[in-house]
């Protein structure tokens, strides 16, 4: 947008003025009534959570009379949200990194190497990126039944990583893709083998492309719900999604408790949005555009 | 390899190493993709074609038996209809809500990061966090959306949602496309950043319409971007489940049962387990032809 528009300055009447007030108040009226449906029902949520249970009954929409944080520590002691919370981050953080790690490994090698099977592999992977979780679910829960690890954390991490890596492997290939091959071959030409250029001079300039997808894959870790539910059937075990079902449906008369729960559950994942936003749109429209 | 010869030019064996560093690097992930989603994908194909109920140790080979049987389940007549009511709405919707604030915040408002920041909140949550927070919006008793209703002078309206058995899978769908949109709208914005402003320009000097405009120079250039936002969430109108389970577990009465919801209780809590695989190839093959067709239509209607 070099130029000035060309309806910028000639003709501005005053009732063309009044006009564009007017659309631009429509417009903002538009803009904050979804934002009203967006945010009325998480900071509803939120608020009744301070609530006790006969003051939401009597007037569910309104604020609390006084603040009780003992919702709180009562959601907190009965919940268990800190087992669950510990088991999320036991099996989110290893699924996140050996994604980023493996998919950054084989996208390298279908990015840079022409070798013969080079187009099958991809297609092999993009076969994953299409086919939903549950024309594998049924065969994967005997098969690791049959191995001894249905309901331990290697039941959801081994899957986990295995199912991870065709968006990942999309993504890092695409990234490699758009890096100068030149950079390799001169690092290649002062002494450095395939690995060394892959290690020293390639990885270091994965990082956006990397903590974007480490975004994207902790966030599908932490909130994946029917993996977990199938292959964790013991309680100890049980992700934060699954905790917050248990407990919803446990305290699900008891609305100060159960709205309490909640808000343990999601407070640090807003938190984090709100820190990290610009980081994870910007990662998500680098994934969508490259893709 | 013999270190004499190395320091020659070019061994044999240098050139086998050469070829083989592609498969180094891919040796790993490809194990693991092969273990937990190839082999699985396969064994998928080989359980739909017997008997096997998942507790007794033999198999009879039935051929397509498990996908005859689907023909007359009437449940699953029920849950495809579900689905296919899903992808048109949960498909639609959010493209279209997406279109409408992409052009109220594009090319630039005051406050559009911050907007946009807030619309796509709810993609963070969990789907379980999502569905205990409409379940409580929906509650007959207690709800947000009863006492608003109540507010606005329309109380004879209020219900209990989840349990009616003609507004419980509406209700659902509501909150996921809630919960979807943000997405969607952040993918449009960043294709719309690759809109040609000029061509804009040009044709609001040859007297287009806002409407025009939007229809004539806009969408065409966001084809790519709707078409994979289409695709993918056509996938996912196939496949859903979470939302679905959390919040009625396919109730009440089968008023919101999908197929993914009904696989699940003929796999797991009824013991057919090649029938509820057989369903859930039967799943992906429909989410894939979907898709396929309309990338194809999609390519077709824009080499013209």
């Amino acid at each position: 947008m070099s130029r000035p528009p060309a309806h910028a300055t000639p003709r501005r009447s005053p009732g063309r003025l009044a006009r564009r007030g007017l659309t631009a108040a429509a417009k903002y009226t538009i803009l904050m009534l979804v934002l009203l449906a967006t945010l009325g029902p998480v900071l509803w949520v939120y608020t009744t959570a301070f609530r006790s249970d006969a003051e939401i009954m009597q007037d569910p929409l309104g604020l609390p009379h006084e603040w009780r944080l003992e919702n709180f520590s009562e959601a907190w002691k009965v919940g268990k949200f800190d087992r669950y919370f510990v088991n999320s981050v036991i099996i989110a953080v290893p699924v996140v990194s050996l994604v980023v790690g493996l998919s950054a490994l084989g996208g390298y090698a279908l990015a840079r190497f022409r070798f013969r099977g080079n187009r099958f592999v991809f297609m092999l992977f993009l076969v994953g990126l299409m086919v939903p979780f549950q024309a594998v679910m049924i065969p994967l829960y005997f098969d690791l039944r049959d191995w001894g690890i249905l309901s331990t954390y290697w039941a959801v991490i081994l899957p986990g990583i295995g199912l991870g890596l065709p968006f990942g492997i999309f993504l890092m290939r695409a990234f490699f893709i758009g890096l100068p091959a030149e950079l390799g071959d001169s690092a290649k030409v002062d002494g450095c083998n395939e690995f060394q250029v892959f290690w020293k001079v390639m990885l270091p300039l994965t990082v956006p492309a990397a903590s974007a997808l480490g975004i994207f894959q902790f966030m599908w870790t932490w909130n994946s719900f029917l993996m977990p539910m199938l292959y964790l059937q013991r309680e100890q075990l049980r992700t934060l999604p699954l905790g917050v079902m248990l407990f919803s449906g446990r305290y699900s008369t008891q609305y100060g408790l159960l709205f309490a729960g909640v808000t343990i559950a999601t407070l640090p994942v807003v938190i984090a949005y709100v820190l990290l936003q610009r980081r994870i749109t910007a990662g998500l429209t680098a994934g969508a555009v490259k893709g | 390899m013999g270190s004499v010869r190395q320091v020659a030019s070019k061994p044999p064996g240098a050139r086998l190493g050469i070829r083989l560093t592609p498969w180094a690097f891919l040796i790993i992930p490809l194990v693991f993709y092969a273990i937990f989603f190839l082999v699985p994908l396969l064994q998928s194909v080989v359980i739909s074609l017997t008997d096997w109920d998942g507790v007794r140790q033999v198999r009879n080979f039935v051929g397509l038996a498990n996908y005859a049987r689907m023909l007359t389940d009437p449940l699953v007549r029920v849950a495809l209809g579900h689905n296919l009511i899903w992808i048109l709405v949960g498909t639609a919707s959010p493209i279209i809500i997406s279109l409408g604030l992409g052009m109220l915040l594009w090319p630039s408002t005051r406050g559009s990061n911050l907007f946009q920041a807030a619309y796509f909140m709810p993609q963070i949550l969990s789907t379980v966090v999502v569905a205990a927070i409409w379940s409580k919006v929906y509650h007959p008793l207690i709800g947000l959306l009863n006492k608003a209703l109540e507010a606005a002078g329309l109380g004879h309206l209020t219900l209990g949602w989840l349990g009616s058995m003609q507004w419980a899978l509406p209700a659902v769908l509501i909150a996921a496309i809630w919960a979807y949109f943000g997405f969607t709208l952040v993918v449009i914005l960043a294709g719309l950043q690759t809109v040609d402003v000029d061509l804009l320009d040009a044709a609001s000097i040859d007297g287009a319409n806002g409407l025009q405009r939007f229809w004539n120079v806009i969408l065409p250039q966001l084809g790519p971007v709707l078409t994979m936002i289409t695709a993918y969430t056509l996938i996912g109108g196939f496949n859903v489940f979470d939302i679905v389970w959390v919040m009625t577990a396919g109730g009440p009465a089968n008023a919101t049962d999908v197929l993914s919801t009904v696989l699940y209780k003929r796999a797991f809590m009824e013991d057919h387990v090649a029938y509820g695989t057989s369903l859930a190839l039967m799943l992906t093959a429909l989410s894939l032809i979907a898709s396929g067709l309309f990338i194809y239509f999609r390519e077709k209607g824009t080499e013209r």
